[in-house]
């Protein structure tokens, strides 16, 4: 039985469907599934509906203002669904935070166990990073859009006549999200390639942001210049995205795709050179 | 083109040489044998031909390509040491997703996984996940994996260790019904069962490739293997080594004899394949002396030929 190979490409997103469909058919995925939407639901229900009605109230404004600085969250009140407002300061590292977590088992348990020594005979090694790294940004993508939807419906509860500014603002609020994971997941992509297990890549992500993070902070004592290093780390711009809405926030976008970027790139050399 | 190409070989961890200058060259055909003691390298040569692994030295080629080179993919298949499927997906459903990787579409792909599996006689199992397997159960999968797409050149690192008997016989058999479209290269410790199944021998000892044997040639070649039931020992030492064209008999086991034939004295064209004086003048001494024999083979075991 002849059969030509398909192409990287081909096999890429075989590999990042199938992806998909082993997290949502199976015990393992169900549970992460189900453990996730309850976090979600507690958080709707009671952080953001409450938050988006004190949003809602005229003197909250000034209490903020007074709080936090005049320019620091007063975007927030620019929103034009105060739900999206209050769904996006969560979201916004609450995401990066489950990508961590998510992504750690891209393949550390997958080449311990010799599994991928199935899989590294039958397509291309760069099929094999690049299309876990996309299953996992689907994974994601998919969480991301079960939180906007049900964040949409939180909203039209209260005023059925946000649909349009709901449905445009998720949308982008979407966007600028599967943006800000892209990479978290690319250095969990590089981290799980190295680590044994995925609690193991989970402690080096913790080691890897601790320390760089100290690093850059005392080393931008030292000169204003050293202190740009700080965009070298994934989440770096997050503060700075916290007071943005729409298409203002896509203004950050070039960061964390550089970063991806880098990581991937170094995810592929340790791939090619590593023994499997 | 030959099949696989190595050229001075060497594979190092660290300051341990596992695989030192190891050269040869294979033809696609019978099954071949890869023997050698533990930490022999005979696992490394397997990851260095997979592309698991990189060599430290030498060049490598299979269908003259290199490892890992994309015109091999689906090509080569591998039943690597220890490796294990996915716990917690299907067998089917991993098997399916592998011959997709190879290039069958969705319902061809799972066709394909029940068909490897009804190899092995595990399609009970498709719907199982691995960890209700047995041990034996699991390599069997492992193999069937490997024979998805009907790749030209196969490679399994111990095939049957861990397997019963019944099955271990199955996997030889189906080995030697595939043979003729593909060519297996087996790493095993069992010599009777690679004596069954393979024509080239390769012999691995510390990393070095100390021997290359034909089992054709040394089925040709001039010696019989005799097993006997029961009988004297030094009388029947005494009296074969009497016999017509007989250089010498000489017993290293208990009632196993390796006989050493004279072909010079045969006339031209007559040898050891289409003459049986020595054979039939055995079978009238052992009628003799009431003698019983267990088995009689020409040429000597795998085992004989490598440790002698």
């Amino acid at each position: 039985m002849t059969n030509h190979p398909p192409s990287t490409f081909k096999n890429m997103l075989i590999i990042a469907t199938f992806e998909l469909r082993k997290f949502l058919f199976n015990t393992r995925g169900i549970i992460a599934l189900i453990a996730f939407a309850l976090i979600w639901g507690v958080l709707l229900i009671y952080p953001i509906q409450g938050a988006s009605a004190m949003l809602l109230q005229p003197n909250i404004k000034d209490l903020i203002d007074s709080l936090f600085g005049v320019n620091t969250l007063n975007v927030l009140f620019e929103w034009p669904v105060a739900e999206m407002a209050v769904f996006w300061c969560f979201a916004l590292y609450l995401f990066p935070m489950f990508s961590i977590l998510i992504a750690a088992d891209q393949f550390s348990s997958d080449k311990t166990r010799g599994t991928l020594r199935f899989l590294s005979i039958r397509t291309s090694r760069d099929s094999l990073l690049f299309g876990r790294f996309l299953g996992q940004i689907l994974i994601q993508g998919l969480l991301i859009l079960l939180t906007i939807i049900a964040t949409i419906a939180l909203a039209l509860s209260r005023d059925s006549d946000l649909i349009l500014q709901a449905l445009s603002s998720g949308a982008l609020v979407g966007l600028n999200l599967i943006i800000v994971i892209l990479p978290f997941t690319a250095v969990m992509t590089l981290l799980s390639l190295y680590a044994r297990t995925a609690r193991q890549a989970m402690v080096l992500a913790t080691i890897l942001w601790t320390l760089v993070s100290l690093t850059i902070l005392l080393l931008s004592n030292q000169s204003s210049v050293l202190a740009e290093l700080q965009w070298l780390l994934p989440g770096a711009q997050l503060s700075d995205m916290l007071n943005t809405n729409g298409l203002n926030s896509l203004a950050f976008a070039p960061i964390p795709v550089l970063q991806t970027m880098a990581a991937l790139l170094l995810g592929r050399i340790y791939m090619q050179r590593s023994s499997l | 083109m030959s099949l696989i190409q190595c050229e001075g070989l060497s594979k190092s961890y660290g300051s341990k040489k596992a695989l030192n200058n190891v050269s040869f060259s294979l033809e696609a055909g019978a099954p071949i044998a890869l023997v050698g003691p533990n930490g022999a390298g005979k696992t490394t040569l397997f990851s260095l031909l997979c592309g698991y692994l990189s060599p430290s030295a030498g060049t490598v080629t299979l269908l003259g390509e290199a490892p890992n080179s994309p015109k091999l993919l689906g090509k080569i298949a591998a039943l690597p040491q220890d490796a294990v499927l996915d716990p917690n997906l299907t067998i089917a459903s991993q098997l399916a997703f592998f011959a997709r990787l190879q290039g069958m579409n969705s319902q061809v792909a799972a066709k394909e996984a029940l068909r490897v599996l009804t190899l092995v006689d595990l399609a009970d199992v498709a719907a199982q996940k691995p960890p209700s397997l047995s041990h034996g159960m699991s390599k069997r999968v492992a193999i069937a994996q490997a024979l998805i797409g009907s790749p030209q050149l196969v490679l399994l690192d111990e095939p049957t260790a861990g397997l019963d008997p019944a099955n271990a016989k199955k996997v030889r058999e189906l080995v030697k019904a595939l043979s003729p479209t593909t060519t297996f290269m087996i790493s095993s410790h069992n010599l009777d069962e690679l004596e069954k199944l393979c024509d080239q021998v390769l012999y691995l000892d510390k990393g070095e490739l100390s021997q290359s044997v034909s089992m054709r040639a040394s089925t040709d070649s001039d010696y019989l293997t005799l097993t006997m039931q029961s009988c004297d020992s030094e009388k029947l030492q005494q009296e074969v080594a009497k016999l017509s064209g007989v250089v010498n008999i000489s017993s290293k086991q208990t009632n196993v004899f390796i006989i050493q034939l004279d072909n010079e004295d045969k006339c031209e064209g007559e040898n050891t394949l289409t003459s049986y004086d020595v054979e039939v003048a055995l079978l009238s001494l052992f009628n003799a002396h009431k003698w019983q024999y267990k088995m009689l083979l020409k040429g000597r075991t795998l085992e004989e030929t490598l440790f002698s």
